[in-house]
């Protein structure tokens, strides 16, 4: 029977279904893992809609797993007494202005204990409301910490100094490779890892033959990659950069016909490169984001529980999501509820103290505050990361490596670059 | 006919519009305070907007504009220590400047070709924020602009920067609204409708153009300039695609045809927004849908549903009678409440 929709009927399921979303958003905020008794709220606030959607979504879908699984086996455990904890997340859409009236709502009215931020702008725009309500906040940038913003802690990532260790796992493992080319995004994510690279390359006595710069106008790679190419590097370094352009830029580079060794801080959805590329071109490839059913990540100095059954469940429940932020914001977490459980408190500054007092129980293991060197404060626990390498069209950690001797002992070679080139 | 209010009531309505919004920064949630601050703000921007709408071009550099603002009167801050308020002038000074530039290869276009060129002068501009970190801050930005104080009071606080934003809006608007009912307004409106006609009795349109595209820029860059003392801390991302986006959705959704209308798609679409929250990466959806059948079904936007409401329940009434001309609403496009242009 053929149906007749008219401009009414049209109409009228269209008002019908805006008037229902209308009044499904009067309902309580997206939040998870709410049972019976009390709980403890923690805020989420990073872009969930937009350009950097990326880089924030798929660490809320690994929050969400995390949160599930932690209230499946109890909780958190504070005074005895054992608590669920729930997510409420807030949009910011990378606005400064939608992240002061998230981070409003979520702590004056949500009442969350905690509040886990993406980067930048959105963090500084909270910074001054969150520092008058000693509210702690994280961040995935150090970059962002600063004296002005005593309760901003960046206790994951460790970008961009991890990419040290990369450098010295190739000094180490493939002494054939003198010369190194860049890609490099210019904006401070490119910039900051840029310099981190040329301190690292400088140590390890690998010279740099040619940067080239992209800007976000870009739309074609080919003469991008055409001139790092014809400078004859011995490796091609893409540095750090959206996922996007990562895939373009292995693209080109594949078209082209380079056939020697990548580095870059993160691959990131690599079995659809693969697909654009090959097996046989990724091979080799030198990066820092594992996929969680490594088994060293399952060994008892990492901290991060059932690491390989979030990992399942997160690429059961997101096919082709997971990417370098899918288990940073969760790790996160996981770092707050050692802090909470050591200070039988929940309460933001008694849990600030418990994560200060000691060494941090970072992730990849024992890690020391550090920062004051650099950024004015020591509010980013460094230490181990993985360097990761693709085998056989798979990521696997080649060695956990720790970052703080080779910063001890070049720390004015990192400052040199990082002055130089204008990101400090 | 439609029977015009009287100054009486028109004056009670907006002495009571008035005294509702100084109560409710003292009965409102923080966040929402926070909401209401950033929708003075976006009403003086799509107002602004406006202003060059009804000259029949849209801009697609008007929020970059209002970044040239933010940043002018955040970099003066920083560089010269200058006062927030005499930076706050500059900063609005010089978004119209920069619009003044712009418009002499701007407004060798029309119509689609402008709407484009705008696009792709305010991106060069965006673009270059994020490339000359020395001087705009890159990417990141400038944080720690000063924020506004009058003698001890620190306007960066919720409170008293809502009743500045909220006089600087009514202000901002007055203006606006007294410039389209000048003689001023009424050419602009002219050179819309029969640009051809208008020049031949010796109205410069691109002169005409020219002055509403900078009038428009320097009320936009004023918006941006409150935006960076607020925030204190600006970014290229701020004044983004995105954002325009947004702004060309309050406009088309209200209906640009009267002065009412961007502010009341501003208001009702942020006050949706706020409310759909549950939805996270699902609400550019509900908002695509609203533009959708605003388009199809009010494409003189919000402010022609009452005499459509008015109208259906005329018939309803009346068991279907067809209306007279009267009663049915106004047309779609700028300048909707005048009379449509003569054939001859």
């Amino acid at each position: 029977m053929k149906t007749k929709v008219t401009r009414r009927k049209f109409l009228a399921g269209s008002a019908g279904t805006i008037a229902g979303l209308s009044l499904a958003g009067t309902l309580p905020k997206r939040s998870f893992a709410h049972e019976e008794g009390e709980v403890i709220k923690i805020g989420f606030l990073g872009a969930l809609t937009g350009d950097l959607a990326g880089w924030v979504l798929p660490g809320l879908y690994g929050v969400e797993i995390w949160v599930e699984q932690i209230n499946a086996a109890g909780g958190v455990k504070v005074g005895g007494d054992w608590h669920q904890i729930e997510v409420i997340s807030y949009d910011d859409e990378y606005l400064g202005a939608k992240a002061v009236t998230g981070a409003k709502k979520l702590v004056l009215e949500d009442e969350v204990k905690f509040l886990v931020m993406s980067f930048t702008t959105p963090v500084f725009a909270a910074q001054p409301f969150l520092t008058e309500q000693k509210m702690v906040s994280t961040t995935l940038t150090p970059s962002d910490m600063s004296p002005e913003r005593p309760y901003l802690i960046a206790p994951v990532e460790q970008h961009p100094f991890y990419l040290v260790t990369g450098v010295e796992w190739i000094r180490r493992n493939r002494p054939d490779i003198k010369t190194v080319a860049f890609v490099t995004q210019n904006d401070e994510l490119g910039m900051n890892s840029l310099a981190t690279y040329a301190a690292a390359f400088e140590v390890a006595g690998i010279e740099i033959i040619e940067e080239k710069l992209f800007g976000f106008e870009i739309t074609d790679f080919a003469p991008v990659v055409s001139a790092v190419l014809a400078a004859k590097p011995d490796m091609l370094c893409l540095d750090t950069a959206y996922p996007d352009y990562i895939n373009l830029i292995l693209e080109q580079a594949f078209l082209q016909g380079w056939q020697g060794p990548l580095i870059g801080a993160s691959l990131d959805n690599y079995p659809a490169i693969i697909a654009k590329t090959s097996q046989e071109f990724l091979e080799g490839y030198i990066f820092h984001y594992p996929d969680f059913d490594d088994p060293r990540l399952q060994e008892p100095d990492i901290n991060f529980t059932n690491a390989a059954e979030f990992y399942r469940v997160y690429t059961e429940r997101h096919p082709g999501a997971w990417n370098a932020v899918s288990w940073e914001y969760a790790a996160i977490l996981a770092m707050w509820k050692g802090a909470v459980e050591a200070a039988d408190s929940a309460e933001p500054m008694d849990v600030f103290q418990a994560m200060k007092s000691t060494d941090a129980p970072h992730i990849f293991g024992p890690a020391a505050w550090w920062g004051t060197e650099v950024y004015g404060i020591d509010n980013a626990p460094v230490g181990k990361w993985p360097v990761v390498q693709m085998q056989s069209g798979k990521p696997v950690i080649v060695d956990m490596a720790d970052m703080r001797p080779w910063l001890a002992e070049h720390q004015d070679v990192l400052m040199r670059h990082m002055k130089d080139r204008n990101v400090i | 006919m439609k029977k015009a209010s009287s100054p009486w009531t028109k004056g009670l309505s907006l002495g009571a519009l008035l005294a509702a919004v100084c109560v409710l920064p003292f009965i409102v949630k923080p966040f929402q305070l926070e909401v209401l601050i950033f929708l003075f703000i976006n009403i003086v921007l799509v107002v602004s907007f406006r202003l060059i709408a009804i000259t029949g071009e849209f801009s697609l550099a008007h929020v970059v504009i209002m970044g040239t603002g933010a940043y002018a009167s955040a970099l003066l801050g920083k560089w010269f220590g200058l006062d927030p308020w005499l930076t706050m002038l500059f900063g609005s000074l010089t978004a119209a400047a920069i619009a003044y530039i712009l418009s002499f290869p701007l407004f060798r276009m029309k119509g689609f070709y402008f709407l484009i060129g705008s696009f792709a002068a305010g991106e060069a501009i965006r673009l270059s924020w994020g490339r000359f970190r020395g001087v705009f801050g890159g990417s990141k930005g400038i944080s720690a602009i000063p924020p506004l104080e009058i003698g001890n009071i620190n306007l960066g606080m919720p409170v008293p920067f809502y009743f500045f934003a909220l006089a600087w809006m009514v202000i901002c608007l007055v203006i606006m609204y007294r410039l389209e009912k000048s003689r001023l307004g009424l050419t602009l409106h002219a050179i819309h409708w029969q640009d051809l006609l208008a020049e031949s009795v010796g109205v410069n349109a691109r002169h005409y153009r020219v002055l509403a595209f900078v009038i428009a820029s320097f009320f936009a860059g004023f918006a941006g300039t409150m935006l960076a003392h607020y925030l204190s801390v600006i970014s290229p991302h701020e004044f983004g695609l995105g954002i325009m986006l947004s702004v060309l959705v309050w406009a088309i959704v209200g209906g640009v045809g009267t002065f009412a209308g961007p502010i009341i798609g501003v208001v009702l679409l942020s006050f949706v927004d706020e409310s759909i929250r549950a939805f996270d990466e699902y609400r550019p959806l509900v908002y695509g849908i609203v533009l959708i059948l605003t388009i199809l079904f009010l494409p003189e936007g919000l402010q022609g549903l009452p005499a459509r409401v008015t109208l259906f329940v005329r018939r309803f009434w009346r068991g279907g009678r067809r209306e007279t001309v009267e009663a049915r609403p106004t047309g779609a496009g700028v300048a909707s409440d005048r009379p449509p242009p003569s054939a001859s």
